[in-house]
C-alpha cells in the first residue's frame, strides 16, 4: 500500500478555523460526521486520510475553515479519536493545542439504551456515564447501570 | 452507629454498615418488646408502582412493630402516575406527608432521584432488574445466623440470574465476605448481566458461572434458588425442559452437608417441591421472617433513631 507523507500534503492554509491532528486511521470521515460536516458545508474542508506522519505512523487530518468546536464536539470526538490534537487556527497560525483525552465521565451527548432507565423516562436527569474502560471504550449508566459499549456506543457518535 | 439516607443499593455498603444492621435485627429478634415505641409520632410511606406481597407487609409489619404509622399505596394505577407524574415529582410531594418512605418501581436509576429530590431517607424496595437491597439484607442475615458467619463460606445462586432484582443486591453483598466461593447455577440465556460480571471481577472473590448443580451440591453450604419465569422465554418447549433440571426436590439434598441450607427469596412456584418443606435445611419462611427484624433494623438507623 502506497502511502503519502505529511510534509508533501499540499493544502492552501485556512485562515480562521480548526485543524484535527493526528487523528485514528480512518476514522476522518466519522470525525465529519460528529462535526455536523456534509455536503452543504459553506466552507473550505480538507481531509486526509492514511498519511505517514512524522512518527512514521498512519494517521488522519481534517482541517475545517470557519469552525469552532462546542464542548459537546469535543467530548464526542474524544470518545471516537482519542489522543487526536485540535489545532485552533487563528490568522493563520495555530493559536491553541488541545489533546483530545477520554474523559471520566459522558454527560448528556450520549443515551443509555434501557427503556426502563430513569433517564429514558421523563423524569428531570439527564443521561450520565462512567467511562470503566477506554481500550476497548465501555461506559456504564449511573442510574441503571448498564453498560455502552462497541456497535450500540459507536452508532451514538 | 453509623446511619445511612438512602438504600438503593448493597454495592455501596460496608461490611461494617452491613454487620450493624444484623446486629440491630439481632437484637429486636431477642427482645421485641424493647422497640415497641421506637418510632412513635413516625410515619412511612409505601410507594409501590409494582405489586408486592413479602416486601410490602414486611415493610407494614416493621414499621407498626417499632410504633410507627403507614400511609401509601400499592399499585402505580392508582396512583397518579397513571396521570403522568413523575417519580421526582410523587416523592417530594411524599416529604410533606411522612418520615420515610420506601419505594417499589419497575424504573431503574430511581435511588439517583430519591437523592435529588427526597428529603426524607428512602429504601429501594425493589427496583426494576436491578436491585433488591433489602431482600439481600435478609438473605445474608439469615446466612449468618445459620453459620454464625458468612467469610469462608461455598454458596450457589441458581434459577434467574438475569431478571432476578434480588441477584446483583446478593452478589454485592456477598463480595463484601472474605473468602466466600460462589456457584452460579442458571440456563446460559439467564446469567447475570456483563455490567454485574464485571464488577464482580474488580471483587477479591471466586465465583463460577455453571448450568448444572448436581456436580457441587454436595459440596455447599447455602443454596439459594429463585424462580424461571415461563415469559423469559421466546420458546415454551426450552422452558419446560430447563424447568425440570432447575427443580429441587429431597432427591436432589440427598448428599447435602449436615449443616446445609436452602433458601429462596419466594413466592416459589414449583422450583422447590413441597416435599422438600419439611426437611431441616429448608429455611425460606424463617428466611421471610427475618425479613421483618432487618427492616426494622433500617428504618431505625435510616430514621436515626438509637
Ligand atoms: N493556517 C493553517 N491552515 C491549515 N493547516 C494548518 C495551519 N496552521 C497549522 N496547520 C496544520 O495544523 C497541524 C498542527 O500544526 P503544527 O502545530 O505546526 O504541527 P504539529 O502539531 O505537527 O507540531 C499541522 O497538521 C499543520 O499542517
Ligand atoms: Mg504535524
Ligand atoms: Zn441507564
Amino acid at each position: 500500500m502506497e502511502t503519502v507523507e505529511e510534509k508533501k500534503l499540499i493544502v492552501t492554509k485556512i485562515k480562521e478555523g480548526t485543524v484535527i491532528d493526528r487523528i485514528p486511521p480512518g476514522k476522518a470521515l466519522k470525525v465529519l460526521h460528529v462535526l455536523g460536516i456534509n455536503d452543504n458545508y459553506p466552507y473550505t474542508v480538507a481531509l486526509a486520510m492514511r498519511v505517514k506522519s512524522k512518527k512514521m505512523q498512519l494517521k488522519d487530518i481534517v482541517k475545517i475553515k470557519g469552525k469552532m468546536l462546542t464542548s459537546e464536539e469535543s467530548q464526542k470526538l474524544s470518545l471516537i479519536a482519542p489522543n487526536a490534537v485540535v489545532n485552533i487556527i487563528n490568522d493563520y497560525k495555530v493559536e491553541k493545542k488541545i489533546v483530545l483525552e477520554i474523559p471520566e465521565q459522558v454527560s448528556e451527548i450520549i443515551k443509555c439504551l434501557n427503556p426502563n432507565c430513569v433517564t429514558n423516562n421523563r423524569e428531570p436527569v439527564f443521561p450520565s456515564f462512567s467511562v470503566i474502560s477506554k481500550e476497548p471504550l465501555i461506559l456504564q449508566c449511573k442510574y441503571c447501570d448498564r453498560l455502552l459499549e462497541g456497535q450500540n456506543l459507536s452508532e451514538q457518535l | 452507629m453509623k446511619f445511612t439516607k438512602f438504600i438503593f443499593s448493597t454495592l455501596n455498603l460496608s461490611r461494617e454498615y452491613l454487620e450493624s444492621i444484623f446486629s440491630l435485627a439481632s437484637k429486636i429478634e431477642q427482645n421485641p418488646e424493647n422497640y415497641l415505641n421506637k418510632c412513635n409520632g413516625k410515619i412511612l410511606a409505601i410507594l409501590f408502582f409494582e405489586p408486592s406481597t413479602r416486601t410490602m407487609l414486611s415493610f407494614e409489619s416493621a414499621m407498626l412493630r417499632l410504633g410507627g404509622s403507614i400511609l401509601g399505596f400499592a399499585s402505580g394505577k392508582t396512583s397518579s402516575s397513571a396521570k403522568g407524574e413523575t417519580i421526582a415529582d410523587t416523592l417530594r410531594m411524599i416529604n410533606g406527608y411522612a418520615d420515610i418512605a420506601v419505594i417499589r418501581h419497575y424504573l431503574e436509576g430511581v435511588g439517583e432521584i430519591a437523592k435529588k429530590y427526597s428529603s426524607i431517607p428512602v429504601i429501594s424496595g425493589g427496583t426494576g432488574t436491578q436491585a433488591h437491597p433489602t431482600q439481600a439484607m435478609l438473605d445474608l442475615y439469615t446466612i449468618k445466623k445459620a453459620f454464625g458467619k458468612i467469610d469462608g463460606l461455598k454458596i450457589a445462586l441458581m434459577g434467574d440470574l438475569k431478571y432476578g432484582r434480588t441477584i446483583p443486591s446478593l452478589l454485592y453483598g456477598l463480595a463484601k465476605y472474605d473468602d466466600v466461593t460462589l456457584y452460579l447455577i442458571s440456563p446460559k440465556e439467564l446469567k447475570i448481566r456483563s455490567h454485574v460480571r464485571q464488577r464482580l471481577n474488580g471483587f477479591n472473590l471466586k465465583f463460577y458461572e455453571i448450568d448444572d448443580i448436581s456436580q457441587i451440591i454436595d459440596e455447599l453450604d447455602v443454596l439459594y434458588v429463585t424462580r424461571i419465569q415461563k415469559e423469559r422465554f421466546p420458546d415454551q418447549l426450552d422452558y419446560e425442559r430447563l424447568k425440570s433440571s432447575y427443580k429441587i426436590s429431597p432427591e436432589t439434598l440427598n448428599n447435602v452437608k449436615d449443616s446445609f441450607i436452602l433458601l429462596h427469596p419466594l413466592p416459589r412456584v414449583d422450583e422447590i417441591t413441597p416435599e422438600v418443606d419439611s426437611l431441616p435445611c429448608a429455611k425460606y419462611f424463617e428466611q421471610a421472617k427475618n425479613g421483618v427484624f432487618v427492616r426494622m433494623a433500617l428504618i431505625l438507623n435510616l430514621l436515626g433513631v438509637e
